[in-house]
């Protein structure tokens, strides 16, 4: 027998071992507090991470979860994302039937080694390695392990526990052990209502926490990650890519920035230097010549992405945008702010979490591991201009509901800091819908429509201007799903930059729009604004609820009736005003017209759960009261 | 003389024809100012010329190969076209063979003030990557692309799977301008093509002898001119089935002087071909396995076909299916009973042997499902599955046991593409034949309700559900949490509340579905005055025409025929009248394949609706398009007319 052998039977009956002590996961061992709307149970979760010397970290992983119904598979999670510096030193995977028995074992080398890029990346080191199996029955338990290495010690992984609905845990552990005495922060968020428990002393932190229960969606409820608790750690000191660094807050970790990832990547070429000086020559405010600035690098770059090691949080440098004309975030942002320094104007790189979710960095914990996106933040007086190089489309100043209303991280020498975006209040993002009808005696109607939208309701309209006329056709047919018929005959657009406002001028037409009924005439004098929006009923509310932008809309409609006909009922006018907004529509007759009038404000705001229903109520009303009808009668 | 000369105008007309038509580098600058797609207004870039020449050789080590040489020079109008100067070349690769690249040469134009300026593409810019195990990605975009650009770019592959010739495709997302596409063929080689989509090409041949491959071969070349963008719409089956382009299936291979070997050429070849395959030929027989599982299984059946549902309810449960199509065996009969796992060959192909074994006159069929689209011609490469196939008193049975809710000739739609390769190895028949069309699925609905004064409704809701919407059904309930189940049909159903839900035989997929709950609707009518306005079908009513646009250059597939019959009874409150009778409305369409009836009437204050829309046959013609729509219209305007309760 050679040593190979030894090693062999050593490594079985340790195995062996190990599942003999594992034999609880058999389903019936989950308690049913634990089951209820649950398509997955996980048993454990533990991560040992270990900060062996500055550039060495190790993470010894293990999952065991419970899948109870096909809905369930994707909490399994047994994939590990690997690169050229992330290493995965071990990896296995055992499949337990619902009596716990073994069914299956998979090795390193039977898990699926894939690229992880995705549709928007054209090229990124990232790899990872996940399990091939398939299930044939349900419940079945997954214990998924494995051990990965790394060099880099500036990205700590947080700690959160509870990451989805429908799924429940029996145990949850976290442990850090700082061997290099490398300094570890942490803040912790949430953690009221939990039974956790937290151990820390100077080279340690460790969290713990068991029986959660699953938790269901709810319509309107805040993120996720703001209800759940989360453990978010750093270390003081650490290495990145060959680069050492120390940040114990955002100043310091803004400086780390500076020196480390920008600093000397911000030269482009004599011949766009001239470019730009041509541009910017004879304007006198700083904000216009920015403002020319952006619009050359909306017209003469784009948005493509590739990140390969360090090229996740270093930008390309300017001078190799300047040569290819396209970059990611990060590079096209560094290159903007160094096309601004040639046209003599400061403006700072800052991270931001983006998305339509309002995630705000936290101004007390600094960590390489916030944010996901850069854009360009420009001193305009005491206040700030924000602009996102990655956009061609956008006016200069308008983020959008992208980077709106969050806390980000101004980077700049000596002084980098937490400051807030552009904030789209419920009165800026408006609506106009002014009309015309022109209804006749089959039904029928023509009708010339202006929609004026401004701030967020801008963002998501100003994009109709590039779509092709079938797209357009498609869209007002899906916008105005409920006119039956519609044709429109012809669309003229304005998009004003400068005011930001957008503007669609449209004369349209609709068969039968109106029931004809022997003499009388039955028609919804609300064509182009109906919101039928009504949110979802839960029979036990569980989460607080939050709106988390506000708008307003303001109508009016000019209704021309048919010759010889009369208003023979119309609805009472209705003001409604209560803490979730305003809801007022008026009627009026003049002569052989009637005029429609609505408004519909929505606040912005956060909610307590019994509020839900109130708001759901108002919401009901305000669908019911916008289908409202109009019956007409023939004057003999 | 004459003949000499007829010979040197057909020499250089072929290298004329061999050469490509447009060099790399010759952009003009009318072709940089050029500000809209001539072809298509709308399009955001053009294809300016698109070539492609594939041809085969021996290697030095005496092996044969593919080539592929690819040109396309594009011109980008605007920003919303700049995803096309992204490329994909995918690499096929099998254990140690695999497609390769070379010579990959890319430039992007510009007119920069009244020149023309060039921008190379750098071998730095070239990212090559292993995306899955059989397939490795070449990724690049091109440098410095703005609005007007030109970019051209060109490569070529090398691959040993010199049977399988990727298809040539003429359409694309965006217009093209012009194609030239050329396949040299030897004559050891005989390939065939299918042709598809909606143009009418054809190539030129010509053939000559090679004199360095000491061969006859045959050249045929395709040539293009302002091809319109291939568009997606809705209810289409697949829009690849009507992409225009052309592929290239190997019939037969000359192994030596004089012999052949054949591949295929009709569909009874094609049926003959996979039937003579070991899985076909020997696996099927392998049945002496069986005996233990089968034989206490079917011990009590009285009758074939009692034998074929228990038999085929017990491959449903004992082999899941992996999610993969296959004609053939992946893990064979012993295997996949024994992991319990196979993709459709493994499943499919044990149910035959099986229903073989005990006694039931059962074979293969072969087909192609909707997503890998149709096959025009004889093929074997555009078959993808296999379902069982069982007679039985004559009755034909149409079997696939991969799906949970799937029944005797109840299949999931996938398999509704096209017609099918029976393959009757036993008494030697080898043919195409029909697949059993789905039987029409059957919503029966009834509703009771009661309505006050005040315009609220509530009342009783039943149906009850046939055939694939029984499927479907079960499908999306299987696994839900109840409450968010509820909550999403409170959703469906124009925000009814709902209460004392039921859903039953949710579980099988044997019988119908019936579901019933009991709803109140604040604003079921509309009080105006001393009148109320209803809409009698309420929340049930259809409110959105699924077609949009004013004409269509697809047939139309519903996936299935269906009928919807309503029964709606209302109690009005005391004291009120219907102002005036409703005539009854009935459409239909020509061929009296869709039909829509409905009528109303109050007596002793009940309003009673009856209404049936009828779609008998899954799949339309284009031509059949506006009809269709104007049905649908119909029924949305029918459906919202009021009906109007009058205080006597």
């Amino acid at each position: 027998m050679n040593f190979k052998n030894i090693v062999g039977i050593f490594l079985l009956l340790t195995s062996l071992n190990v599942i003999s002590q594992d034999n609880s996961l058999a389903v019936t061992q989950i308690s049913d507090e634990l089951k209820k709307n649950a398509n997955a149970v996980v048993r454990l979760s533990s991560l040992d991470i270990v900060i062996e010397k500055k550039n060495k970290m190790t993470f010894t992983y293990k999952r065991v979860v419970t899948v109870l119904n096909e809905k369930g598979n994707r909490f399994v999670e047994a994939y590990a994302g690997y690169d050229n510096q992330l290493k995965i030193r071990k990896i296995e995977a055992i499949v337990f039937d619902e009596y716990g028995e073994e069914i299956k074992k998979i090795k390193k080398r039977d898990f699926i080694d894939q690229s992880a890029v995705d549709g928007g990346t054209l090229y990124s080191d990232s790899r990872v390695l996940y399990m091939p199996y398939m299930p044939t029955s349900y419940p079945y338990t997954v214990s998924f392990s494995y051990e990965m290495e790394t060099q880099n010690t500036a990205f700590i992984p947080s700690w959160r526990p509870i990451t989805g609905y429908y799924v429940s845990t029996e145990k949850d552990s976290y442990k850090l052990k700082d061997l290099a005495k490398l300094g570890i922060r942490y803040k912790t968020k949430n953690f009221e209502g939990y039974n956790i428990n937290t151990k820390n002393n100077d080279t340690t932190l460790e969290f713990y926490l068991s029986e959660i229960k699953a938790k269901k969606p709810e319509q309107l409820s805040p993120v996720l990650s703001k209800m759940t608790p989360q453990g978010m750690v750093a270390v003081n000191q650490f290495y990145y890519y060959g680069y050492n660094g120390f940040a114990s807050n955002w100043k310091e970790f803004g400086d780390w920035m500076i020196a480390s990832l920008l600093k000397g990547r911000n030269t482009v070429s004599n011949e766009t230097i001239g470019i730009i000086k041509k541009l910017v020559t004879g304007i006198e405010n700083p904000l216009e010549r920015a403002q020319k600035v952006y619009e050359y690098v909306q017209n003469n770059t784009r948005y493509i992405s590739v990140q390969v090691g360090i090229g996740g949080v270093q930008p390309i440098p300017a001078s190799e945008v300047d040569r290819l004309k396209y970059g990611d975030c990060k590079g096209l942002t560094n290159y903007t702010q160094a096309l601004l320094t040639v046209a003599n104007v400061p403006s700072y790189y800052s991270v931001v979490q983006s998305g339509e979710e309002i995630v705000d960095f936290d101004p007390e914990f600094a960590s390489i591991e916030q944010g996901n996106h850069i854009i360009l933040a420009i001193p305009n007086g005491d206040e700030l201009t924000w602009i996102d190089c990655t956009s061609q489309v956008h006016p200069f100043g308008f983020i959008g509901d992208f980077t709106d209303n969050r806390n980000v991280l101004l980077v700049k020498e000596g002084e980098s800091e937490i400051v807030k975006t552009t904030f789209y209040a419920d009165n800026i993002n408006t609506q106009n819908v002014n009309a015309k009808i022109d209804l006749d005696a089959n039904g029928n109607f023509t009708s010339n429509v202006e929609i004026k939208t401004k701030g967020i309701q801008y963002d998501s309209r100003f994009g109709l201007e590039d779509l092709s006329n079938k797209d357009l056709m498609r869209y007002y047919k899906n916008h105005w799903s409920y006119i039956n018929n519609l044709d429109i005959e012809n669309y003229k657009f304005d998009n004003n930059k400068q005011s930001v406002e957008f503007t669609e001028h449209l004369s349209l037409n609709a068969k039968g729009y109106a029931t004809v009924n022997n003499e009388s005439i039955i028609f919804s004098p609300n064509a182009f604004n109906k919101n039928t929006f009504v949110p979802d009923r839960y029979r036990n509310r569980q989460f607080e609820m939050e709106i988390q932008r506000g708008y307003l809309d303001e109508d009016e409609t000019e209704i021309v009736l048919p010759e010889n006909y009369e208003v023979e009922a119309l609805p009472e006018s209705v003001i409604e005003k209560n803490q979730f907004g305003e809801y007022a529509i008026d009627f009026s007759i003049n002569e052989n017209t009637i005029i429609y009038k609505r408004k519909l404000l929505i606040k912005k705001g956060e909610y307590s759960k019994e509020d839900y229903k109130l708001y759901r109520d108002f919401r009901r009303k305000v669908s019911k009261l916008d289908k409202s009808i109009i019956v007409l009668k023939k004057n003999n | 003389m004459i003949k000499k000369l007829s010979l040197i105008v057909l020499l250089t007309s072929i290298s004329f024809l061999s050469a490509q038509e447009v060099k790399f580098g010759d952009v003009t600058k009318e072709e940089l100012t050029e500000k809209e797609c001539p072809i298509d207004s709308s399009a955001n870039a053009m294809v300016l010329y698109k070539y492609r020449n594939t041809y085969f050789e021996v290697n030095y080590a005496g092996e044969a190969q593919m080539i592929t040489e690819v040109y396309q020079k594009i011109k980008i109008y605007n920003k919303d076209g700049f995803d096309n100067a992204t490329r994909h070349i995918s690499l096929f690769k099998s254990g140690s063979t695999n497609e390769d690249y070379s010579k990959l040469k890319a430039v992007t134009y510009n007119l920069e003030g009244d020149e023309i300026v060039e921008t190379k593409l750098e071998k730095d810019q070239i990212f090559e990557n292993e995306r899955t195990y059989n397939f490795d990605e070449v990724t690049f975009t091109m440098p410095k692309v703005k609005e007007g650009s030109v970019i051209e770019f060109k490569y070529r592959i090398t691959s040993p799977f010199y049977w399988s010739v990727d298809e040539f495709r003429f359409q694309t997302s965006i217009p093209i301008k012009r194609i030239e596409a050329h396949i040299k063929t030897p004559e050891s080689f005989r390939f065939k093509p299918t042709y598809k989509g909606y143009f009418s090409f054809s190539p030129t041949k010509v053939s000559y002898t090679d004199s360095r491959m000491n061969q006859l071969l045959t050249r045929e070349s395709y040539l293009l001119e302002n091809i319109p963008a291939l568009k997606e719409e809705l209810y289409v089956d697949n829009m690849d089935n009507y992409r225009a382009g052309v592929s290239y299936e190997l019939v037969s291979v000359e192994i030596s002087i004089g012999k052949t070997r054949d591949f295929a050429q009709s569909w009874s070849d094609v049926a003959k071909s996979i039937g003579s395959s070991d899985d076909y030929r020997k696996d099927l027989g392998k049945s002496k396995s069986f005996k233990d599982i089968l034989d206490p299984l079917v011990e009590e059946a009285s009758g074939k076909e009692e034998k074929m549902k228990l038999i085929f309810k017990y491959v449903k449960d004992n082999i899941k299916w992996n999610g993969r199509d296959g004609v053939y065996f992946q893990n064979g009969i012993k295997k996949a009973l024994k992991e319990n796992k196979g993709n459709a060959g493994d499943i499919n192909l044990t149910l035959v042997a099986m229903l073989r074994y005990a006694g039931i006159d059962a074979n293969p069929v072969v087909i192609s499902t909707k997503d890998n689209a149709i096959p025009f011609f004889p093929t074997l490469d555009k078959l993808n599955y296999v379902v069982a196939y069982a007679v039985i008193n004559e009755k034909e049975c149409f079997l696939d046991a991969t799906q949970e809710f799937s029944d005797v000739n109840l299949l999931p739609l996938r398999d509704y593409n096209w017609e099918g390769i029976f393959i009757d190895n036993p008494n030697e028949v080898w043919k195409k034949i029909d697949i059993l069309k789905p039987n029409q699925a059957i919503t029966q609905y009834q509703i009771s309700a009661k309505l006050n004064e005040d315009g609220e409704v509530e009342g009783s809701y039943n149906s009850r559900l046939t055939g694939h919407y029984a499927y479907h059904f079960r499908e999306g309930i299987k696994d839900q949490d109840m409450d968010t189940f509820i909550t999403s049909r409170e959703d469906d159903l124009n925000d009814i509340e709902i209460s004392d839900y039921q859903a039953k035989n949710v579980d099988t997929y044997e019988g119908n579905v019936s579901e019933s709950f009991s709803f109140y609707q604040e604003n079921g009518a509309e009080v105006l005055n001393d009148k109320i306005f209803i809409q009698p079908l309420m929340f049930m009513r259809m409110t959105e025409n699924p077609f949009k646009m004013d004409k269509r250059e697809y047939p139309i597939d519903f996936g299935f025929p269906f009928k919807d019959m309503y029964i709606v009874n209302v109690n009005i409150p005391e004291g009120y009248e219907m102002e005036s009778q409703l005539e009854p409305f009935m459409a239909r369409s020509a061929d009296g394949n869709v039909e829509f009836k409905y009528s109303v009437s109050v007596m002793n204050n009940k309003l009673s609706l009856s209404a049936i829309f009828d779609i008998k046959e899954a799949k339309h013609s284009a031509e059949s398009y506006l009809i269709i729509k104007e049905i649908f219209n119909q029924i949305i305007s029918k459906e919202a007319e009021q009906i109007v309760l009058k205080k006597i």
